[in-house]
C-alpha cells in the first residue's frame, strides 16, 4: 500500500514536470496488449505486425525520404486548405452574424450544403478537375469551411449588446466596432471553429489522398495495402494519430484557453 | 444653456408577442443644466431604462425631440457617455485600456491616452488594477472601470443605468459616496436611472419621478454634500425626502 502510494506521488510529480508525458502512460496498455497479441503468434506476422516492425519501418521509409515527402505533402495541403477555408469562413460568418438579411439568405443554403459531406461532392470533382490538387483543396476548404462558419455565427451572437453600444457611445464607427468588439468577442469560437474544422479536414484529407492521391499520408497507406505491406499501413494510422494529437494539443487547444479564460470567456 | 433637453419626447413599438403596439413612454420633457445631477426614480416598467436607451442613441424614438447643447441627438455617440448595469467591459482589454478606449477611438497617441487612464483610474482609486483584465476584478471594482471608462472620454452627459443594481448592497453604499465624490470633483452632468429610492435621493439634485411614461413629479435635493451614509441614515431632511419620494413610486 505504502509502496503505491510512493509510486503514485513519483507519477504526480514526474507529470507535473513534463506535462506531456501524462498523455503516454495511457498507451503503455494498449502498446502492451499489442506486443503481447503480435508475439503470441495468433495471427500471421504478415497479417498483424509488432510495434517493433512499424518503428523499423519508421526508420526505413524515413531514410529513404518518402515519410517526410509524403508528411509534407499532406501537412501542406491540410494547412492550405485551412487558410483559404478561414478566409471564407470568418469573413463570411462575420457577415451572417450581424446582418439579418445575409442571415435570412445564407442559412439555408449553408444548412443545405454543410448536409452534402465532402466525399459525398468527390465524383463530380473528379469529372471537373481530374485527380490533382484542385479537388483535395476543393474537399479540404469544404469540411474547413462549415465548422468556421457556425462557429463564427455563434461567436458573432454571443458576444453581449451592451458591447457594442458601449463601444458606440464612446465613440467607435460601426467598423471599428466590428474590430475592436466583434471580432474579439468571437475569437474564442473562431478557434473552436477552426480546431473541430481542422480535425474534421485532416481525416477528409487522407480519405481523398486515398482515392485521388499520388503522395501523402493517404496515398501511403493506400499504396501499401496494394502491395500488401500492413507495417506500413499501421505505421500511417499511428502518424495520423500522432500528428492530429500534437496540432490540436500543443497549438489549438491552448490558443483556445489564452483566448478564452484568460478573457473570462469561457469557463475552465 | 440646457446641457440636454427632452421636448414632449415619446415611443411606440410594436410588440409581436402581444401583437399590438404598446407606448413605453408617453409624453416626457426635461430640462438638464450642465453639471446637474439628476436621478430618474419610477417602477419597473415606467419607462426609465427605454428614455435612457433613447438618449444614448441606442434605440430610435417615435415622437418629439431631444435636443444636446441645442442639437438634435439621432444614434449613439462619444458626447453621451453610458455606464451599463452589466458593466460592458472589453473582456479582452485590460483596465487601462479600457479606459482609455474612449481617447483611442478619438484618434489619441498611444502614450497620451494612457495618462489619461491613468488619471481616471487614480481618480478612482484602482492604479494598482490598470494591467489587470475585467475578469479579475470584483464587481464594484468593474463598475469603477465603467464609471471613469466612460469620464475619461469627457462626454456632455453621463448616462447610467442602474449601474449599481448588480453589486452587494455595502459595495453599493461604497460606490455611491464615491460617485457623488468624483461628481463634486469633476460636475459632469450626470442622468442616472435607478428603482432604488434612497439611492436616488443620496446622489442627485433633483429626482425625476416617472410614472406610465410620463413624468408624474421633480423633487429639489438639497441636501449638503460631501454626502456619506454614515451621516444621512441619520439625517431627518434626508428620511423625509426619501419617504416622500417612496410614496410617489410607490403610489404611481
Amino acid at each position: 500500500m505504502n509502496l503505491l502510494l510512493q509510486i503514485w506521488a513519483g507519477y504526480t510529480r514526474l507529470t507535473r514536470r513534463w506535462p506531456g508525458f501524462a498523455a503516454i502512460i495511457p498507451f503503455i496498455p494498449v502498446l502492451a496488449l499489442w506486443t503481447a497479441v503480435s508475439e503470441a503468434g495468433v495471427f500471421p506476422r504478415a497479417f498483424f505486425p509488432g510495434p517493433a516492425d512499424v518503428v523499423r519501418a519508421f526508420f526505413t521509409l524515413t531514410y529513404k525520404g518518402i515519410l517526410p515527402d509524403y508528411l509534407q505533402d499532406s501537412l501542406i495541403r491540410l494547412a492550405t486548405g485551412a487558410a483559404v477555408g478561414m478566409a471564407i469562413g470568418i469573413p463570411l460568418g462575420i457577415l451572417i452574424g450581424t446582418s439579418r438579411w445575409a442571415h435570412r439568405i445564407c442559412w439555408p443554403v449553408l444548412l443545405f450544403f454543410q448536409a452534402i459531406g465532402d466525399i459525398a461532392w468527390l465524383p463530380i470533382l473528379l469529372i471537373w478537375f481530374g485527380f490533382g490538387l484542385t479537388t483535395m483543396t476543393f474537399v479540404i476548404v469544404y469540411t474547413v469551411l462549415f465548422p468556421v462558419v457556425l462557429n463564427t455565427v455563434l461567436g458573432v451572437e454571443s458576444v453581449p449588446r451592451d458591447l457594442a453600444r458601449a463601444a458606440l457611445s464612446l465613440g467607435a464607427s460601426r467598423a471599428r466596432v466590428l474590430w475592436e468588439v466583434t471580432l474579439p468577442g468571437a475569437l474564442p469560437n473562431i478557434i473552436t471553429g477552426l480546431r473541430n474544422g481542422l480535425g474534421y479536414g485532416w481525416r477528409a484529407l487522407i480519405a481523398v489522398e486515398m482515392i485521388v492521391g499520388t503522395s501523402g499520408i493517404g496515398f501511403m497507406m493506400f499504396d501499401a495495402r496494394r502491395a500488401g505491406s500492413t507495417v506500413e499501413i499501421l505505421l500511417g494510422m499511428i502518424i495520423l494519430g500522432l500528428l492530429w494529437y500534437i496540432v490540436d494539443a500543443w497549438v489549438l487547444a491552448p490558443l483556445e484557453r489564452v483566448t478564452g479564460q484568460r478573457w473570462g470567456l469561457v469557463t475552465s | 444653456m440646457k446641457t440636454l433637453s427632452l421636448r414632449n419626447l415619446g415611443k411606440t413599438y410594436f410588440d409581436p408577442y402581444a401583437g399590438a403596439h404598446v407606448t413605453a413612454v408617453h409624453d416626457v420633457s426635461l430640462d438638464v443644466e450642465p453639471g446637474e445631477f439628476i436621478s430618474v426614480v419610477g417602477p419597473s416598467g415606467c419607462g426609465k431604462t427605454t428614455i435612457l436607451n433613447m438618449i444614448a442613441g441606442f434605440i430610435p424614438y417615435s415622437k418629439g425631440d431631444i435636443l444636446l447643447d441645442g442639437k438634435p441627438v439621432h444614434g449613439p455617440g462619444p458626447e453621451r457617455g453610458v455606464v451599463f448595469q452589466s458593466f460592458a467591459l472589453f473582456p479582452w482589454k485590460t483596465v487601462l485600456d479600457n479606459v482609455g478606449f474612449g481617447p483611442k477611438m478619438r484618434g489619441v497617441p498611444k502614450a497620451e491616452r494612457d495618462r489619461i487612464a491613468r488619471e481616471y483610474l487614480a481618480l478612482a482609486g484602482l492604479s494598482h488594477a490598470a494591467h489587470r483584465y475585467p475578469n479579475e476584478l470584483s464587481g464594484g471594482m468593474q463598475q469603477r472601470v465603467g464609471v471613469v471608462r466612460a469620464l475619461a472620454n469627457n462626454p456632455s452627459v453621463l448616462l447610467m443605468d442602474e449601474p449599481f443594481a448588480s453589486v452587494d448592497a455595502q459595495t453599493r453604499m461604497t460606490l455611491q459616496e464615491e460617485l457623488t465624490r468624483i461628481w463634486q470633483e469633476r460636475k459632469p452632468t450626470v442622468i442616472f436611472i435607478t428603482h432604488d429610492v434612497p439611492e436616488a435621493v443620496f446622489l442627485a439634485n433633483r429626482v425625476v419621478v416617472l410614472s406610465k411614461g410620463r413624468v408624474l413629479d421633480e423633487i429639489a435635493v438639497d441636501l449638503p454634500r460631501p454626502r456619506v451614509w454614515d451621516n444621512l441614515v441619520k439625517d431627518d431632511d434626508f428620511k423625509q425626502l426619501s419617504a416622500r419620494v417612496l410614496q410617489m413610486v410607490r403610489a404611481a
